[in-house]
């Protein structure tokens, strides 16, 4: 037993913090910890200096472009990243689509698409979720029927994160009826900038536009475009969640909203008194700080038996479990502790002169009830509580 | 004892439910929202049901009403979502109205409201969300007969609707202290004052209050000079019992409209009502809401008793309230899954409204403190 990180991954840590000093634009961090959002142009700049860094695609090897990075040092980055108030970029297409091309694609695929990634021309949307495939994943009805050299594809699509923003989705579509419902799914990639495909947008708690829904409408895709092999979707799937089973914990953006919790529980209230004076506050903080702590080194030890050669198994479902939680805890006391001007609608405030609440408070409701989120997408608290139950508890 | 409605109060009910389930629904409200004089009309519409003055005293002009009767007009907007101001005006601006002035004077004030031509809003001079007055950063000066009153205060719930402001000045002492907070009646148009408008996240109305060297006449002082606290504490009671019928009208409606969601969504071929672990979920959810539905009532039927027993027992509904609320309103969001988060369906407005509650009027920690403060052995 040993709780020591080594001196390398140290020494990455400080590498990163410094080169965030110096390089994160403030405003770009101040908006982000104060919940509001970055525009596309904001994150192409940011992307911009990330990349003279190399540092652009965190989970790429080197012969593609990335940092080569290992588990720890993708987790420290993202330690850091969360904790700096710096932006998640273009995650889509950075951190799931591109290790899956790698992984999957044909060379014809990585030599076109990668390099789009990398230059932030392509925005890409994982179209998994329909109507009726929520987290019964599997019964999804996006049909793809072979004619000739194309498929022709037509279905709908639901809940997909920023569709309105890209320019590309890839998706889960039917290729087969027959058999088992896993088997008949097949990886596709869909140029949305053509007629047949249309986005409508959804507007979430808080007035949040995030999600769409996206119709496709008799689209030709070529065959070409097909990721894997056809009705071999499924286990493609597995290996993109699982590219991101421990960003479920959220630790750095955890440790963030944390960070702001303590600062705002130590200032003095409106009645004059500093908030840390209320015991019952004072005891909440102190109980959702020593849960961070506690997933903070579950996180850890899921790491370290991954570095010790074990694969990770279901008990990520605990990481995602809590990450979410804690985090809805956390944005549930920022918003309490802004008190009323934590309560405004943001997207209804004048600005006809100077602000009526504090920037760092205006988002602080919105972006509370935009986390309800959490517990809900990417396998909801219930499913993951299925698969504990099923897989590791073999019941 | 008896927890149900009397003849009238059902009357009540059934009025403000027609009326609403006619007149407002999601939709609607987002009409309303875009339409300040379609809000306008709608507001002139429920006075002329008698709304305004349901659950005030014939003597101030209202319909023989009990401060019980706003749980149940209340309950039936937390219901059906409702944004429009009766809390502000009736509720909590009518009880400063009725205990502040006196004779003709009260009458005056209070014709208006019970007509459906004013509204009120209560500034109480501080950034939380209606918890007290005695933080108050209004200031108000002694001027000849009068008073000039300055101070900004960032969020007055209602403000942007409101006609007159019911303004919690400091007119001595020092900030915290209970003596030296003066309440006083000032015309949102008045000279010196001004408003900037916008929403809060569920939706009500608010604005930005800034009173500069504003006059106000003697006769405008509501309650005793410098004795204003007790005044607003008594209001906010009302206003707690108040939004604890609202919460209960929400959660009564969340519970069945989960069970039939579930009912229908299929996934894994099978409705979600068939997975046990959602079963107990909505069971637990009938739960909070029962004790919470208890307290609820316990704080409408206390409101006019005993003064130490009536904090008491509306500080205990409160958390109670708050408790269920936050619990019912996340899991019926949880149990739509992808739809609960959506601003097409009711569910997650709902959810935020219970939240927002949850911060009006002193939150928990506040409520438990001060029951704590004043607890007493369980009496049998
Ligand atoms: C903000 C947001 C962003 C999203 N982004 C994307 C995206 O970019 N791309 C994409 O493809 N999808 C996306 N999703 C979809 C998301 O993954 C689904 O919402 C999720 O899988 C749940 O599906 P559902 O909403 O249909 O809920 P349902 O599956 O209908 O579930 C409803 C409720 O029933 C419970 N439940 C379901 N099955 C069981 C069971 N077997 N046992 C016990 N309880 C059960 C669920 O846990 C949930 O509480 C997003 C969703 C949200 C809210």
């Amino acid at each position: 037993m040993d709780l020591s990180i080594d001196d390398k991954v140290q020494a990455l840590r400080q590498e990163i913090r410094a080169f965030f000093a110096k390089n994160l634009p403030p405003e770009f961090a101040r908006k982000t910890l104060a919940g509001d959002k970055l525009t596309k142009e904001e994150h192409k700049q940011w992307h911009a200096l990330l990349r003279e860094k190399g540092w652009h695609v965190p989970l790429w090897p080197k012969e593609h472009g990335g940092p080569g990075w290992g588990p720890m040092e993708r987790f420290i980055w993202e330690e850091e990243s969360g904790m700096a108030g710096a932006p998640r970029l273009n995650h889509v297409s950075q951190d799931l689509l591109g290790p899956v091309l790698i992984e999957f694609g044909t060379p014809e695929q990585k030599a076109e698409l990668l390099p789009r990634i990398l230059s932030s021309e392509d925005w890409w949307c994982q179209g998994f979720s329909e109507p009726q495939a929520g987290s019964d994943l599997a019964n999804l009805q996006m049909r793809a029927v072979r004619d000739g050299d194309d498929y022709i594809v037509t279905g709908t699509k639901l809940w997909t994160s920023y569709a309105h923003v890209a320019n590309k989705i890839f998706c889960l579509v039917r290729t087969s009826t027959d058999g088992p419902k896993q088997a008949g799914i097949s990886f596709l990639l869909i140029d949305m900038e053509q007629p047949g495909v249309t986005v409508s947008p959804i507007y979430t708690l808080g007035g949040m536009l995030s999600v769409n829904e996206v119709q496709i409408d008799e689209v030709r895709v070529p065959v070409t475009n097909l990721v894997g092999r056809e009705g071999g979707a499924w286990d493609i799937t597995k290996f993109l969640l699982g590219n991101e089973r421990l960003m479920g914990a959220w630790i750095g953006v955890n440790m963030a909203f944390a960070r702001q919790v303590r600062e705002r529980l130590e200032q003095v209230g409106p009645d004059g008194r500093k908030r840390s004076e209320n015991a019952v506050l004072a005891q909440r903080v102190a109980e959702v700080e020593t849960d961070l702590v506690a997933l903070r080194y579950t996180t850890y030890r899921v790491l370290a038996d991954e570095l010790s050669g074990k694969a990770p198994g279901p008990e990520v479902s605990v990481i995602k479990v809590r990450g979410g939680e804690i985090m809805q805890n956390l944005t549930e006391l920022l918003m309490e502790m802004a008190e009323a001007e934590g309560m405004v609608h943001p997207l209804t405030m004048p600005h006809d002169g100077l602000p009526v609440v504090p920037f760092e408070l205006e988002h602080m409701a919105q972006q509370f009830f935009d986390k309800r989120k959490l517990t809900i997408y990417g396998g909801s608290s219930e499913i993951q509580r299925n698969i504990i139950a099923r897989r590791l508890l073999n019941v | 004892m008896d927890f149900n409605y009397d003849d009238n109060q059902r009357m009540l009910f059934d009025m403000v439910d027609r009326f609403l389930t006619d007149k407002h629904d999601l939709v609607k409200r987002e009409a309303l929202l875009k339409d300040p004089a379609a809000e306008a009309a709608l507001w002139r519409e429920m006075a002329e049901l008698g709304l305004m003055g349901a659950a005030f005293p014939e003597e101030v002009g209202g319909f023989a009403g009990s401060s019980a009767d706003s749980f149940v007009v209340m309950e039936r907007f937390g219901r059906h979502l409702v944004t429009q101001p009766y809390l502000y005006t009736a509720v909590i601006g009518g009880r400063l109205l009725i205990e502040g002035l006196s004779g003709d004077a009260r009458q005056d004030a209070i014709g208006p409201v019970i007509a459906g031509e004013r509204q009120l809003a209560l500034a109480a001079g501080s950034t939380h969300m209606l918890r007290s007055a005695e933080d108050t950063s209004f200031t108000a000066a002694a001027d000849g007969a009068g008073w000039t009153i300055s101070g900004r205060m960032p969020v007055v719930l209602n403000g942007d609707r409101a006609d007159r402001l019911i303004v919690a000045a400091r007119t001595s002492g020092s900030t915290g202290e209970r003596e030296g907070v003066t309440l006083f009646l000032v015309d949102a148009d008045a000279q010196g004052v001004s408003r900037r408008s916008f929403r809060m996240i569920d939706a009500f109305g608010a604005a930005e209050v800034v009173l500069e060297n504003v006059a106000v006449g003697g006769e405008n002082v509501l309650g005793p000079v410098d004795g204003g606290v007790a005044l607003v504490e008594l209001a906010l009671d009302h206003g707690v019992a108040a939004v604890c019928a609202e919460a209960i009208g929400a959660m009564e409606y969340l519970i069945p409209a989960t069970a039939e969601y579930t009912r229908t969504r299929i996934q894994y071929g099978a409705p979600l009502a068939k997975f046990q672990v959602l079963q107990h979920r909505m069971a637990d959810m009938y739960i909070q809401t029962q004790t919470a539905k208890s307290m609820a009532l316990v704080a409408a039927m206390s409101l006019d008793g005993d003064a130490v027993e009536r904090q008491r027992m509306i500080s205990a509904a409160k958390v109670q309230v708050a408790r269920s609320g936050k619990y019912v309103g996340y899991q019926a969001v949880q149990l739509h899954g992808g739809m609960g988060v959506s601003e097409e369906l009711d569910i997650g407005h709902h959810y935020i409204r219970l939240n927002v509650i949850n911060q009006l009027f002193g939150d928990s920690s506040f409520h438990l403190a001060r029951f704590g403060a004043l607890a007493r052995p369980v009496a049998a």
